[in-house]
């Protein structure tokens, strides 16, 4: 198989993916009347139908543990900040238990997704067993949303002040790096079902291999190099939205005494 | 003596009062302003000592096949030049004038803790006589200012030179955090009122950005160094093999190395962002941008240590990552010069001596970017990497953009700081020697890379070019000599025969201009209203002041209390040090090796004495709240539980040790046991520490000196007994549960 047929077939058209897809749309255009902001949910849809449907799952299927933190990059970070933008701008999340508005509660979903799923054991069970992935993916979505809740809340009295913000985003970067800088590093490997894929159904070991050049412990170090550097870029952009958020706040005349 | 004392009065050194006791009245200040002096001078003296040691290296570098200085000797010159610029002349300086100018900049009074800043920086002469001890000790470090392994262990370098350099080091970083801890709480808790966040002048902005990074930093250099320490004089294996790993000591080196190129270039950034509008006579261009881009210039510098280890041979992934994250730096640096250069165009430009200075390092500063770039690109890098390509480029940085923003800043500051004008003659000769001089060492030095001639050779053949270009260097060496001369005697002169300042001679708009010269001791009789980023035009211009900066976030007006701020502060800058230590552990311990391992601790017996460390968290928190209750003897008996829990833990942890010492277990056995000792060693050291700090709370209670409105002091040992707490957790996990994972 060449990359070009690859890029071609690598498609999976996993039904359970494309229900979730129609289900969520079928949800936002019932909840909500307002759909000014339905661009930034197509985007949330668009990139979860990729990351779950597109050659980039069919490599983090048993193939490329790099793959597959692509998919978790974009699961945990990506699709749910695009769901947080697409809620029109009067909703309130302060509903369910208290516990969810406590920064220090979010900050641990985030950040705590990341460390969870990249224990050897349950990195390995999370690519062997199809309800363990599937719950992986839910979290990854659920997780994200509490962690960018504090951040991206529609109602800006429900997000942190900016420099807490940037706090909140600078020590997440930090828990990630160093987690991202481990696995980079580590002598050993991290998620070993990806050294040894069981039975390489598609025959794709071998364009992997020699034709990419992805090396089981290449791709273990762009695994770990994705989390460390990209990962911290994105963080990186939220930060500097914060930045602009705090010096626009009404620099001109105001009305306040002082 | 007395003539000292009157001449230092003439100088505005001194008050009347204290001419009698002068030298007490500088050794034991506490003063922020005094002590940002003692930091400049103590900057200037060693950066005579580093200066002359450069200009022998370029004295013996003059001619082909030179013989004025053997090779060891020259070994040990580069590297007290590098260690001495870097970390008694650059961060000395820029933390003196720091400290002078952050609490005038926000109309404080001094800074959050006057006596730890004391201890800061007397920690400062302290790290410089340890360094320059080990030429007593038998000879100087001669390993280069990165000091790689293995060449800074025992059988290649086995005299003392390096654990000097390693203790010095050590000593300076312990005394760069405290400081920068200092700051940190000062600009949060110490502002004048309406001095909220977004209006702080520039600079101040930047110290209190840039102390964040080396709170982050420099641990992880203090870790290094200890491990080292214990390689050497333990007869350990961190970085040596078997088992060891060199390139281990360079990722750590150089996760500091970088960020501590911002720790200095950012200050730098700061004086460039006060200077160059004061002297076009417009307000910065772009105030947010320039904000914003030093947090993602300080943000940046912590990702991309790896680009200064291209030539280790990481692997083509590794290179590819950190090539593009190293060449994002361009866009925040980008946005300043940008800004800085927007600033002057139309405006009135007054081409005054710190004018001069900061113009030249803009345009010295773009140059150093752009070969910083070639340094980013992995491919060109390894062609140029540890070649006088490389030494001019970090010149350019080191020299060109901060030496030249120091001397800018000196020449602003100054008649602030002593009521006298230093003289404008002498300033423009010390500007335009410096300029000419600076260029001509440096330049060619490009050039010199190119062709071939690799740093830290003490000499070489006589090749095509490589006469010459090295003899044009040499002579700028002497131009940049020259200068320095100029401008101590200028130094020196206007501080006796000066032309008194006036309180503002440069018409400039932020509150350290609306004191008079030098300040008095609480720096402020009266403050002008702050409604925007520059109050005196605000105050002189009524009819056009500048937009005011609105108060929008709760947290610009309120302050939080001072004690936990620093704790906290304290708190991250410790998990950097704990961090490394745990990374350290889990990466020699990944895969077991011969010898002893988890399997000779006793995991349910030091469990049990976890679980008194875990309770005493519950305990300490139970007698916070007594005290806020008003229930002291609750407090006291709570209290008491803490040191109890705590002291069991200790004693747990001897049992433990000594039953590893008499299985024949020590520190030297395997990179197990090292990291074992190192990492749970470290761990209680620090709650001895705690168990102190508890002591000395529970002492004060007892002696009825704690009232509920010191809860302060009670809840700041508290936070720091929890995060004791916090790292065990961690500690104990890699430690006794990962093995049994497996």
């Amino acid at each position: 198989m060449t990359t070009a047929q690859f890029i071609l077939s690598g498609w999976t058209w996993n039904p359970v993916v494309l229900l979730t897809g129609a289900c969520a749309l079928v949800i936002y255009l019932a909840a909500f009347r307002d759909r000014r902001r339905i661009g930034w949910f197509t985007a949330a849809l668009a990139v979860f139908l990729l990351t779950l449907l597109s050659p980039l799952n069919t490599l983090a299927d048993g193939y490329l543990f790099s793959a597959h933190m692509a998919q978790h990059i974009l699961l945990l970070l990506i699709v749910p900040a695009l769901l947080l933008f697409s809620l029109p701008r009067t909703i309130s999340l302060a509903v369910g238990p208290r516990v969810f508005s406590y920064p220090l509660f979010g900050w641990l979903a985030g950040t705590g997704a990341m460390w969870f799923w990249h224990a050897p054991a349950m990195c390995n069970a999370a690519v062997a067993s199809r309800p363990v992935h599937a719950l992986q993916t839910v979290s990854l979505v659920v997780l994200g949303s509490l962690f960018w809740r504090q951040i991206l809340a529609p109602r800006d009295e429900e997000r942190l002040s900016p420099p807490r913000a940037i706090f909140y985003l600078f020590s997440a970067c930090v828990a990630c790096s160093v987690l991202g800088i481990i696995i980079t590093f580590s002598p050993v490997t991290v998620c070993s079902i990806y050294t040894m894929p069981m039975t390489d159904r598609l025959g794709l070991l071998h364009i992997i291999r020699t034709g990419w050049g992805f090396s089981p412990e290449r791709d273990q170090q762009i695994g770990g190099l994705l989390m460390w550097v990209p990962m911290c870029l994105i963080y990186l952009t939220a930060i500097l939205a914060q930045l602009a958020r705090w010096f626009a706040q009404e620099t001109g005349p105001a009305t306040e005494s002082i | 003596m007395n003539e000292i004392a009157t001449v230092l009065g003439r100088a505005g050194l001194l008050t009347t009062e204290q001419r009698e006791h002068w030298k007490m009245a500088w050794l034991s200040t506490v003063d922020h302003k005094r002590i940002g002096i003692l930091y400049m001078v103590t900057a200037l003296f060693f950066f005579v000592i580093g200066g002359v040691e450069a200009m022998f290296m370029r004295v013996q570098l003059a001619v082909p096949n030179n013989t004025l200085i053997p090779p060891d000797t020259y070994n040990m010159l580069f590297t007290m030049h590098g260690t001495t610029m870097i970390f008694l002349v650059a961060m000395p300086a820029l933390f003196g004038l720091a400290n002078y100018i952050v609490p005038l900049q926000i109309g404080a009074r001094d800074m959050a803790f006057p006596r730890l800043n004391a201890f800061g920086f007397w920690l400062v002469p302290l790290g410089g006589i340890l360094l320059h001890f080990s030429f007593l000790a038998g000879g100087g470090p001669a390993v280069g200012w990165f000091a790689y392994a293995p060449l800074n262990e025992t059988p290649y370098s086995s005299q003392l030179g390096v654990d000097y350099w390693a203790l010095a080091l050590l000593v300076l970083g312990i005394g760069s955090v405290s400081v920068s801890i200092n700051f940190i709480v000062t600009v949060l808790t110490q502002r004048a009122p309406h001095m909220t966040l977004r209006r702080l002048p520039l600079f101040s902005w930047m110290i209190f950005i840039n102390s964040f990074l080396v709170i982050l930093a420099l641990p992880v250099l203090n870790a290094g160094l200890v491990m080292l320490l214990i390689d050497r004089r333990l007869d350990t294996h961190f970085f040596l093999q078997p088992g060891g790993s060199a390139i281990m000591w360079q990722n750590i080196f150089w996760a500091f190395g970088h960020p501590e190129v911002y720790i200095v270039a950012i200050p730098a950034f700061g004086i460039l962002s006060e200077v160059i509008p004061v002297f076009s006579r417009k307000p910065i261009f772009g105030y947010e941008f320039v904000a914003g881009s030093t947090v993602a210039i300080a943000f940046l510098s912590l990702l991309v240590w790896a680009h200064h280890m291209f030539t280790v041979g990481l692997g083509h992934a590794v290179d590819l990552f950190f090539v593009a994250s190293s060449l994002l730096i361009a866009i925040p640096t980008g946005v300043k010069v940008l800004a800085w250069s927007a600033t002057m165009v139309g405006g009135r430009i007054r081409l005054n001596t710190p004018m001069l200075f900061c113009v030249a390092a803009l345009v010295q500063f773009l140059f150093a970017g752009l070969t910083g770039i070639s340094h980013a690109v992995a491919a060109l890098d390894w062609q140029t990497k540890n070649s006088y390509y490389l030494v001019a480029h970090f010149h350019f940085v080191f020299v060109g953009l901060i030496v030249f923003a120091i001397l800018g800043a000196l020449h602003y500051w100054f008649p602030k700081m002593s009521g006298r004008m230093l003289s404008e003659r002498l300033g423009k000769w010390t500007f335009w020697l410096m300029l000419i001089g600076f260029n001509l060492t440096f330049i060619i030095q490009h050039f010199l890379g190119l062709a071939g001639m690799p740093r830290r050779i003490y000499t070489y053949p006589d090749l095509p070019g490589w006469g010459w270009m090295n003899m044009v260097s040499t002579s700028g060496a002497f131009f940049m000599a020259a200068a320095a001369l100029v401008f101590v005697w200028n130094l020196a002169a206007s501080l006796l025969h000066g032309k008194p300042a006036g309180d503002n001679p440069w018409n400039a708009w932020t509150l350290e201009w609306a004191t008079t010269s030098p300040p008095p001791h609480e720096n402020f009789h009266e403050l002008p209203p702050i409604r925007s980023r520059r109050p005196l035009w605000d105050d002189s211009n009524p009819d056009r002041p500048d937009p005011i900066v609105g108060t929008k976030w709760q947290a610009e007006t309120t302050s939080p209390e001072k004690n936990k701020t620093a704790v906290i502060t304290f708190i991250i800058s410790e998990s950097g040090f704990f961090g490394v230590l745990i990374l350290a552990y889990l990466f020699y311990n990944a895969t077991p090796q011969p010898g002893p391992g988890a399997h000779n601790l006793n995991l349910l017996k030091t469990g049990m004495f976890s679980l008194c460390l875990f309770a005493s968290s519950f305990t300490i928190w139970r007698s916070e709240a007594s005290l806020q209750r008003g229930k002291p003897r609750a407090m006291v008996g709570w209290l008491a539980a803490t040191i109890l829990l705590g002291g069991i833990f200790i004693i747990g942890q001897g049992l433990e040790y000594r039953g590893l010492f008499q299985s024949g277990v020590g520190v030297s056995s395997n990179l197990f046991a090292t990291t074992f000792f190192t990492l749970t060693g470290f761990h209680g050291l620090h709650v001895c520490v705690g168990l102190i700090a508890l002591l000395i709370v529970l002492g004060l209670a007892l002696a009825g000196d704690f009232k509920q409105r010191h809860s302060h002091a009670l809840k700041a040992v508290g936070l720091y007994w929890h995060f004791v707490d916090a790292v065990w957790v961690l500690v104990f996990s890699a430690v006794y549960l990962l093995p049994h994972l497996r």
